[in-house]
């Protein structure tokens, strides 16, 4: 059985690692990353939303609905906490 | 007002989720009509957006926030999303309607924080459906199975430890899907469905595109019980709360068979699956794995539950293998089968938890005699099983139909032959249930023949959704031909 | 092949540590160990994605120093090269609070577990259970 689990590790492995064959090489200004969506973040982000910080610029303007989904994960994780630990108190 | 609709049909489950607790601190009694009043003006506003795009023909684009994607986050609405919204927002009424009697029996004292759960599990359903941007689908995928775990979770004996094994299987799927997004991002640095559906033809010689296609549908195949990944399942749907189980078990398998649609024909060109890579073949073997595989499992189990879990692995199996057949006439039977395998599996748990609400077991021999004290929801499930076998006018027949006739076009007898043979095992099933149920085997040796459990009829918040469903089947079922070319039609892409 | 290597050995550290912790998902037998695992895999997944960001050349943090207010005028014209590239941070952001909110309910399902077999290894547990 741990011969089949390495087995399965090993080859997810080396297809992740065949992936990067074709990969733009680490830290390449040029990459399509870099060239598609991302200039626009940077040059029009202090112009349209005000805030020095792209970062923020982004997580909490352009991509907020995803700040919302986020925040609803917690809210989630914490009503699922209570629902599975509340003890209750013999009455 | 109206052209809000596409994000009130998330914020409103998502708002009132938020104010549950609260509500439920200070009356607990308040949570049940507070759930039923979300989940209603839910689902008026998905049939109003369904409404539209039938009439229009058009496909809804909301942008978040007003950002033009592919930097703001966009919510693209068109003909298959809009059936899934209303399946979704449907289901989820059904089913809280439905749950009164039961919540109170099996979660005594913690009502509060499973129906805040139930409507934040909606909510998820909702955003994976509606939105149109690959991270965004990552974040509701999340919520979804986050609020699935604890429901599941806070179930009968064995339940932590198969949610448990839930988690961590459910994990390496979501996982697998992050991964396949940051590939696509790397090479074409979009996130953007339709972005992306424009910029990557030019790159399907490139591994990574390969790469990710393979982790995507690995990881969609964990999310959907596709065999051999299936092993979390029938644990999980059986030992979880029965309210739970029946909003979980129909929609999660299919909003994962949505998600698979999406990525396969709208991310991806069709020709990707079908000439470059072999997917499409190694599709329908699986399909014909999990069909025979479902069957025969189904037939080995004296658990009703479990049983319903086997059967919801092999129509997965319908699901799958159709989409592999790839012509048109298959693809509109599964988009049907999303429909109504939703609504069947829905009727089957339904059924459970009554019986399990009076005679306290889910096991076969506690369907005995049942069709004597429980008619309405005895002849409820006869209808369900019936459109589990294919028989006419239930709904089960019409995809089923359109499934077999897509397969004989592209001669995929192998295909034809599963089906058929799950179609025999299922009368064998059903039938066996139906013999217990009327009472065959009764011998007259016993003494002790008088339940200890008085077993009457459900309660009416039990009993109306159960014959609702059944009349759904039906309508379904007789309507089925302008559904196909309203709806469906306009949804099944162009191969 | 060597500059192969170098120009991409970002990419296979991370496979690798992302290999050690779904080996410990998968192949181990105690819950918490399994628990560890699926952290280290997650964490993993996270830093690749933050490694794709870096920009050679001198790029600097994403914030833009000397902007005031809406910025009407910028002293100079915001080049793109000279920032690293916002995005993978953002979403990482996100996940990240993913990672620790599945952690926190794995960790809760655990401790429900424990209270009621006594045990964390899967094997006794199976066996109770039947």
């Amino acid at each position: 059985m741990k011969v089949v689990n390495l087995l399965v590790v090993i080859i997810t492995g080396m297809v992740l690692a065949y992936g990067t064959m074709d990969m733009p090489d680490w830290g390449d200004p040029n990459s399509p990353a870099n060239r598609h969506v991302s200039p626009g973040y940077i040059s029009d982000a202090v112009e349209k939303t005000a805030t020095p910080n792209i970062v923020t610029a982004v997580l909490a303007d352009y991509r907020g609905y995803d700040t919302l989904g986020e925040t609803a994960v917690i809210f989630s994780a914490g009503m699922a906490c209570i629902l599975l630990l509340r003890r209750k108190r013999k009455k | 007002m109206t052209d809000q609709f596409p994000v009130l049909i998330i914020i409103i489950p998502l708002l009132f989720a938020v104010i549950t607790p609260l509500l439920g601190w200070w009356r607990e009694n308040l949570c049940y009509p507070w759930v039923i009043l979300s989940l209603t003006l839910c689902m008026l506003c998905s049939i109003f957006v369904l409404g539209r795009v039938i009439d229009t023909g058009v496909v809804i684009h909301y942008y978040l926030g007003s950002w033009a994607p592919p930097w703001g986050i966009e919510l693209v609405i068109d003909h298959l999303n809009a059936l899934m919204l209303v399946i979704i927002s449907t289901t989820g009424l059904i089913v809280a309607i439905y749950s009164k009697n039961n919540v109170k029996q099996e979660i005594d004292g913690s009502i509060v924080y499973f129906y805040t759960l139930f409507l934040l599990q909606v909510t998820g359903f909702l955003g994976i459906v509606i939105t149109g941007d690959m991270f965004n689908l990552y974040v509701f995928l999340e919520i979804t199975s986050l609020a699935g775990y604890a429901l599941i979770a806070a179930g009968e004996d064995g339940a932590p430890f198969a949610s448990f094994r839930y988690i961590i299987m459910g994990t390496v799927g979501a996982c697998f899907y992050l991964l396949g997004v940051g590939y696509l991002y790397i090479v074409t640095g979009s996130l953007n469905i339709a972005d992306l559906a424009r910029l990557l033809p030019d790159l399907y010689g490139s591994k990574v595109i390969l790469v990710a296609f393979a982790f995507f549908f690995v990881g969609i195949a964990i999310k959907m019980a596709l065999f051999p990944l299936h092993a979390w399942l029938p644990d999980a749907y059986t030992k979880a709360p029965s309210a739970a189980s029946a909003l979980i078990a129909p929609l999660m398998t299919k909003v994962a068979v949505y998600v698979m649609l999406r990525i396969m024909f709208t991310v991806f060109k069709p020709s990707l699956s079908i000439d470059i890579l072999p997917v499409t073949d190694i599709m329908i073997w699986l399909g014909i794995a999990a069909i025979v595989a479902g069957a025969v499992m189904a037939l080995a189990q004296t658990d009703f539950k479990r049983m319903c879990c086997y059967i919801v692995v092999a129509e997965i199996g319908y699901m799958v293998g159709g989409t592999g057949i790839a012509n048109s006439v298959a693809i509109k039977g599964v988009i049907l089968h999303i429909l109504n395998d939703a609504i069947m599996t829905l009727g089957m748990f339904v059924v459970a938890g009554i019986v399990y609400y009076q005679t306290k077991g889910h096991n076969l021999t506690d369907f005995r005699n049942l069709f004597k004290k429980m008619p309405y929801t005895m002849a409820a499930f006869v209808v369900t099983a019936l459109s589990i076998i294919g028989v006419p006018p239930t709904c089960g027949f019409f995809s089923k139909w359109y499934l077999i006739q897509g397969a004989i076009i592209a001669h995929c007898w192998a295909f034809v032959a599963a089906l058929l043979l799950s179609s025999l095992i299922n009368i064998i099933l059903f039938f066996r249930i139906f013999e217990i149920g009327y009472g065959f085997h009764e011998t007259h040796g016993h003494g002790h023949g008088h339940e200890t459990v008085l077993i009457s009829e459900a309660p009416m918040s039990m009993l109306i959704p159960t014959i609702i469903t059944a009349i759904g089947i039906m309508l379904i079922g007789i309507y089925n031909q302008p559904i196909l070319n309203n709806i469906i039609q306009f949804a099944v892409p162009k191969l | 092949m060597l500059d192969f290597i170098i120009g991409k050995y970002n990419y296979w550290i991370y496979i690798v540590l992302m290999m050690i912790g779904f080996y410990a998902m998968i192949g181990k037998k105690n819950l918490v160990k399994k628990i560890i695992g699926m952290n280290i895999f997650q964490t993993s997944i996270i830093l690749f994605y933050v490694s794709t960001a870096y920009k050679k050349g001198g790029a600097t943090l994403p914030i833009i120093e000397h902007a005031h207010g809406h910025g009407e005028h910028a002293s100079h014209a915001i080049e793109a090269s000279s920032y690293i590239n916002p995005l993978p941070h953002v979403l990482m952001l996100t996940a990240i609070v993913v990672m620790v909110a599945t952690l926190g309910v794995a960790l809760a399902i655990v401790l429900k577990i424990y209270r009621r077999y006594n045990t964390l290894e899967e094997d006794e547990i199976l066996k109770a259970i039947k």
